[in-house]
């Protein structure tokens, strides 16, 4: 079970999108440049005009590792588990982590494409996570 | 037969940190018939080294996770780990098929009463 | 009130040119305090008073006089990753030991220029302070810059690590139920701090056919020259050898980083002592002369660093490196590059292009000969993987190998003339040329 999650003023709009069951990742209003985690200016033009823009929830696995000793201690019960980095759909240099429930350990597909999914945390906030939709990708245990 | 597995930091006296078991309980246990060995994260090499400084033939020395190997390789009856850590220890040694002792259970000796 | 050191005292951008004080500073210095795994609670190995040790054995190393010192570099944050508990009552008699600061936990659990200038009287000379924060690596590019600058004539320069009780990293907000929504961005997948590196080294492997267990003569090279290493921890306290099949055998962290692909937080200190490359030639020591320092402010487009983003950022280092010291790979007698996590090191050495290295070919260098007899040394410190983690093993050694007084890790395969170390990440990492002569 992942640990609860309590909103501040940077992610409120991304929190409260996952508890719609929307993925929304901030973008600048002056350059379209979209940035993931949140900032409160534009890494590249500086613009403080920022919103937040629903995404299509696609994308494909870049990469992952196998955790098999996690710090997080309401996490130990469920090692090892996978941790992969998705790239979104959108903007392939937009990163999101995922647990990719269904996706057996150590057998990810890195490439397969993924779509979002949602998932309640310990104190009920829902979090965005990631299912394979398809076998498109490498597969296989890490070197 | 009864196959007994020590961890060696926090466990053992010769661990770092210290734990509380002397390696002459090893020497004891190992003397009543036992299988013995250690599973720990020191090296395997250097658990080879630990154990042959003080003149203890154990049965095996294995990494931190390699408890169901250990239960693979040799038929006991009963098999424990003791060792001072909740999830480096006593979770894995459960998963195992594993009795677990804490070092101060294990100074017991409880398995002595089940041979 | 000490400062931290403006972003300009940093060589961060490419085509500076030549560094202006190119040859006219230099390490003359060096003091380590003992090791210890953790804090075991008395007045005389705290994080202040190992400090203190460090410092007045490089003020003895150089041989000079404590009044002449007239600047202190250092980093104030002194945590491994181990935080003195809200609810936990700092000692008295600790306290009480020291000549103390506003801040109770100053010199327990972090240590200001002030704690430290109170503590040692000796240094009546110092009107100048600063902070480098975030590692040696940082805060030697602060001193050399003051001391070229003119700011400081003989400056110490302090990085100090206290660790205590507890698996690391395991407490805080990592043992509670809930997380602010920021850190839980990148926190709610339980990642350990390895997890980052791996990641990189697992597209690595995928890119050039490689393995994990490629790693295993690195590791076993950096442990020997660890152990030759009489001031780290493995050496002082467990003199253990990390062997191929010890490596292979090892647990997973976060796959592909094993448990001996990470270091060992540990209580430690060390200090320099820099000075004008005039005043270094009537001092005890042979003057390691600075060529130039470098730094990278990159940061990564998202959660974490591409391979793509580190082979960037590690080949403009090397740009930056090369091009304010004047030299070229071709000149680096040996190279000294951060190893903790062992597996980031290829990263650093492929971006420096050290013995004509390109990316992807690092793995099959640790094949052949990298042992401190060969002409290809790797890491003759050993590194964090060789003496437990410090950030600044890389750096001693540096100054110790071009000295020649290394002792048991002199190289022997090659002429120590001029080396490079820094660190730590390949992302946002600090780099000092090291040389014998100042041009």
């Amino acid at each position: 079970m992942k640990q609860g999650v309590v909103p501040d003023d940077l992610t409120r709009p991304f929190w409260e999108a996952a508890n719609e069951h929307r993925l929304v990742i901030q973008s600048c209003v002056a350059c379209k440049h979209l940035q993931h985690p949140p900032a409160p200016v534009c890494r590249v033009c500086g613009s403080d005009t920022v919103e937040w823009k629903e995404m299509s929830g696609r994308g494909t696995i870049y990469n992952y590792g196998v955790v098999h000793d996690c710090p997080i201690r309401l996490l130990q019960e469920d090692q090892p588990f996978n941790v992969a980095v998705v790239m979104l759909a959108e903007d392939p240099g937009i990163q999101m982590y995922s647990h990719l429930p269904g996706t057996p350990v150590d057998e990810v597909p890195v490439g397969a494409e993924v779509e979002v999914t949602f998932e309640a945390t310990a104190n009920g906030q829902m979090v965005p996570e990631w299912r394979v939709v398809g076998s498109s990708g490498e597969g296989g245990e890490q070197a | 037969m009864i196959l007994i597995s020590f961890d060696i930091d926090g466990t053992l006296t010769v661990g770092d940190p210290p734990g509380i078991l002397p390696m002459e309980m090893v020497r004891a246990v190992k003397e009543q018939g036992c299988l013995v060995g250690s599973c720990s994260d020191r090296p395997i090499s250097a658990q080879r080294a630990i154990w042959a400084s003080h003149n203890i033939e154990v049965d095996f020395t294995v990494s931190k996770h390699m408890l169901p190997d250990v239960k693979a390789e040799f038929a006991a009856d009963v098999y424990y780990h003791i060792g001072d850590r909740e999830d480096l220890d006593r979770r894995p040694a459960l998963e195992a098929g594993f009795e677990f002792l804490w070092p101060h259970e294990a100074v017991e000796m409880p398995w002595v009463e089940g041979t | 009130m000490t400062e931290n050191a403006p972003a300009s005292m940093y060589r961060t951008d490419e085509g500076m040119g030549l560094w202006e004080h190119r040859g006219k500073v230099a390490a003359v210095g060096v003091g380590h305090s003992p090791t210890a795994r953790r804090w075991d609670g008395r007045a005389e190995t705290c994080v202040g008073a190992i400090s203190l040790i460090a410092l007045r054995r490089a003020i003895e190393d150089a041989g000079v006089d404590p009044a002449e010192i007239d600047g202190l570099v250092m980093d104030p944050v002194t945590t491994t990753g181990a935080y003195w508990p809200k609810d936990k009552p700092v000692p008295p008699e600790v306290v009480g030991a020291f000549n103390s600061t506003d801040n109770p936990l100053d010199g327990i659990a972090g240590l200001s220029a002030e704690w430290i200038l109170k503590n040692m009287p000796e240094l009546t000379g110092i009107d100048f302070t600063m902070y480098g924060p975030g590692c040696m690596s940082n805060a030697i590019c602060v001193a050399a810059q003051a001391v070229g600058d003119g700011l400081t004539h003989t400056c110490l320069v302090l990085k100090s690590w206290h660790n205590y009780e507890g698996r690391y990293y395991q407490g805080g907000a990592n043992a509670g139920s809930d997380l602010p929504g920021t850190a839980a961005l990148h926190a709610l997948w339980g990642t350990p701090a390895c997890y980052g590196t791996a990641l990189q080294f697992a597209e690595y492997c995928r890119k050039y056919g490689k393995n994990h267990d490629m790693m295993a003569p690195f590791i076993e090279n950096s442990r020997q020259n660890g152990l030759k290493f009489p001031e780290g921890y493995w050496a002082s306290h467990r003199p253990e050898e990390i062997t191929p099949e010890d490596y292979k055998a090892a647990r997973w962290i976060a796959k592909p980083a094993n448990l001996f692909d990470n270091d060992l937080p540990i209580m430690v200190s060390a200090a320099y002592l820099y000075t004008t490359a005039e005043r270094a030639r009537n001092m005890r020591q042979k003057p390691v002369y600075i060529l130039n320092h470098a730094a990278s402010n990159t940061r990564p487009r998202s959660l974490t660093p591409t391979l793509d983003e580190v082979e960037a950022d590690t080949a403009r280092t090397a740009r930056k490196i090369y091009e304010g010291a004047g030299i070229t790979a071709a000149d680096l007698s040996f190279e000294n590059m951060y190893d903790g996590f062992a597996q980031f090191h290829q990263f650093h050495i492929e971006g420096l292009g050290y013995r004509g290295m390109k990316f992807g070919e690092a793995l099959d260098f640790y094949q052949t000969d990298i042992s401190i007899h060969g002409p290809n040394p790797i890491l003759p410190s050993g590194g964090n993987i060789g003496c437990g983690r410090s950030r600044f093993w890389m750096h001693t050694d540096s100054i110790q190998q071009i000295q020649e007084r290394a002792g048991e890790r002199q190289v022997t395969g090659v002429k120590p003339e001029i080396a490079v170390s820094g660190g730590p990440m390949p992302l946002g990492g600090r780099f000092t040329v090291w040389s014998a002569t100042p041009d």
